[in-house]
């Protein structure tokens, strides 16, 4: 965090954009992500996430438009961009042949790290993800959390400000991927972080605010309630009760009134923007029925997503 | 020092994968072993030699009958003419000329006393192997008859060598160049695997230049070449081949064939994107330059337009250079020609290689 200048924004892009042959894979994206601030990008597959990402790691020539980090601009200066970010790759990159010691000195040595403070910072990162025991062990003996654990300390070993995790949990039994989220989340506020995920409740677990992307430009953006609020119709209350008939079902099923009314096993399932709690619990109660329970269902973020871009994730 | 970092990476994911080990240093081991084995004068073919017995003496005579007969097809002449005439038409492999003095010369050795021996041999040049195997042949069978250790001074033509060559001298020069060869999908496939499993992408986002990885690479493969030529020059040595000239000549000949080779790695890398393509692609290049560029057979028996197109090549002159300093001891001076090419074409697979390699990892 030392390096952390005035500008309240550790990652801002101006209309960044990027075309391949024509096809617009970025358009004109303008973004402003702040400091210790953990964004996950949701996008279904070619929607440019992992475009705007390569741009914003130094990777890849915006077409139009640019972006900074830390006040940094990624195009007259690169280099100093690449001493302030690290990315975890969503494959797992490592020297197979290589010990995790060796792994974590050669990225360490490339960003110019001495010997006394990358042994420390590697043996506290090893230490904090529980390979330290193993860590003279070639990585290929390793199984595919532990790759993935090590594949993620390998962005922190030089402490940077920016970290792009591109999928950091993806192929995870759900006992390493509790693991690796309350890593993650360890991190908040300590580092800015770029998360992108196909894993809903994983952005919704971490992230401080969400950008769904879709056709090269965000579509949404917010707290994961700002983005469920934002499809308030599909809010629901479900009632649990004695006596419900058709016809007690039908008068809540009054044209414009709700958007859906269904009845599944015995519970009703009541949705729309402007359902009132009580009027419908009156209404029930003036057709003597028996109210048991309610409770009010939010939508989930993949509905929210799927209602956004009208896509299935397809990886 | 980033690049030596990376050169380090390299050769412990080399000499850790037991796969590109016996790829890199296995694969021409078990050539030569079976190429020493086979051609190393244990088993005698029939071949038609022609002999004009000069001497016509008891004991030239003896050696015609009690040697050459029992291991050649031989056939007497007197007319050095008709030999070499029989010799064009391939109806005798080679003729010994038997010179006057040779009975004497045999018999002052087997009273003791020590004196060179002398024959003339003529052969058929263009078939190197079997002109090779003829000359040990006789060279064995003479000292084996006058019962002397020092080799039998051959008079040779057209070459007039001035020692013997084996099969193993002959092939050993080759095979070196092939094993470096194998260089060719060795440092491709290096290479494309990093760039494939975005190891490279990855080390892109650091504070990294290309040229860190360029001369990674080349340091690593560089090492690897200078092994390979120290291992393939010791088996060679331990299989018989004789080093007759300076063996750093012949030593510096094979690191611009190995420079040569990590060159077109290189290009074959930043053309292709993944291992599935470069080491096909690296095969179909590295193969038929080794049969083309006389590794395993002589150039003079290929079409004369396929050897001048092979002489366009750098590893015909690296074969050609390594025989001549080796084998007949040749001095820098003689392959001038060929190191020329050689550095050439080294210098200008290398700037191809680092070009386009630098174009592959910005794309």
């Amino acid at each position: 965090m030392s390096r952390l200048n005035s500008d309240p924004l550790a990652i801002q892009t101006f209309a960044l954009t990027r075309e391949f042959n024509g096809l617009v894979a970025v358009n004109a994206i303008d973004l402003g992500i702040k400091k210790g601030e953990l964004f996950s990008l949701l996008g279904p597959n070619g929607a440019g996430k992992t475009t705007a990402i390569n741009m914003l790691c130094c990777l890849l020539k915006p077409t139009s438009g640019t972006a900074s980090i830390m006040g940094h601009d990624i195009i007259k200066e690169p280099f100093k961009v690449k001493e302030l970010i690290a990315v975890s790759p969503q494959e797992t990159v490592l020297s197979e042949r290589l010990n995790s010691w060796e792994n974590l000195s050669l990225i360490g040595k490339f960003h110019g790290i001495g010997p006394v403070e990358l042994r420390k910072r590697s043996e506290e990162l090893l230490e904090r993800v529980g390979l330290l025991e193993r860590a003279k062990d070639s990585v290929a003996k390793f199984s595919v959390g532990m790759k993935r654990r090590l594949n993620l300390i390998m962005a922190l070993v030089h402490d940077p400000d920016v970290l792009f995790l591109d999928e950091p949990t993806l192929g995870l039994d759900p006992q390493s991927r509790r693991a690796m989220w309350e890593y993650i989340e360890g991190l908040k506020g300590k580092k800015t972080i770029l998360l992108t995920t196909h894993y809903m409740d994983e952005a919704d677990f971490l992230s401080d605010r969400i950008g769904i992307m879709d056709g090269g430009k965000i579509v949404a953006l917010g707290t994961s309630d700002e983005l469920k609020n934002s499809v308030s119709d599909r809010a629901a209350m479900i009632i649990s009760a004695d006596n419900l008939s058709a016809e007690i079902i039908a008068g809540l099923r009054t044209p414009g009134r709700y958007a859906e009314v269904d009845e599944v096993s015995g519970q009703l399932r009541v949705s729309g923007k402007d359902v009132d709690f009580r009027e419908i619990v009156d209404y029930l109660h003036s057709q003597g029925v028996v109210v048991r329970s309610a409770a009010w269902e939010q939508p989930t973020l993949e509905e929210v997503f799927l209602l956004i871009t009208g896509k299935e994730l397809r990886e | 020092m980033r690049f030596l970092e990376f050169g380090k990476r390299n050769l412990k994911e080399t000499y850790r994968d037991p796969m590109s080990l016996g790829f890199l240093l296995g694969f021409p081991l078990v050539f030569m072993l079976l190429m020493g084995l086979a051609f190393g004068g244990e088993t005698i073919p029939e071949y038609d030699i022609g002999v004009l017995d000069q001497d016509q003496s008891q004991v030239s005579q003896a050696f015609v009958s009690e040697m050459l007969d029992r291991t050649f097809e031989v056939e007497p002449y007197d007319d050095p003419d008709q030999a070499l005439d029989d010799l064009k038409a391939g109806d005798i492999r080679a003729y010994i000329t038997i010179p006057q003095g040779f009975g004497e010369q045999v018999a002052r050795n087997w009273q003791g006393e020590s004196e060179d021996i002398s024959l003339d041999i003529t052969y058929d040049a263009s078939d190197i192997s079997v002109a090779a195997r003829v000359l040990a042949i006789v060279d064995g069978l003479t000292r084996g008859f006058a019962r002397i250790e020092v080799p039998v001074t051959l008079n040779t033509s057209p070459l007039h060598l001035e020692a013997k060559i084996t099969y193993i001298d002959f092939i050993a020069p080759g095979i070196i160049v092939f094993g470096l060869l194998i260089l060719i999908p060795a440092s491709a496939r290096m290479m494309v695997r990093d760039k494939e499993r975005g190891f490279l992408a990855r080390l892109l986002t650091t504070p990294t230049r290309p040229a860190d990885f360029i001369s990674g690479y080349s340091l690593c493969l560089f090492v690897v070449a200078i092994v390979q030529i120290i291992i393939f020059m010791v088996v060679a040595r331990l299989f018989g081949m004789d080093i007759v000239g300076n063996s750093g000549w012949a030593f510096l000949t094979f690191v611009f064939t190995g420079l040569c080779c990590i060159g077109i790695g290189m290009i074959i890398a930043s053309l292709t994107k993944s291992e599935n393509q470069a080491e096909p692609l690296a095969w179909l290049i590295a193969v038929p330059l080794a049969m083309i560029s006389g590794a395993w057979f002589s150039i003079e028996l290929m079409p004369s337009w396929l050897g001048s197109f092979t002489h366009a090549f750098p590893f015909s002159h690296a074969i050609d250079a390594s025989r001549s300093i080796l084998n007949r001891g040749a001095g820098l001076e003689a392959v001038t020609t060929d190191f020329l090419f050689l550095i050439i074409w080294t210098v200008g697979l290398f700037a191809a290689g680092i070009i386009l390699f630098r174009r592959s990892m910005s794309s």
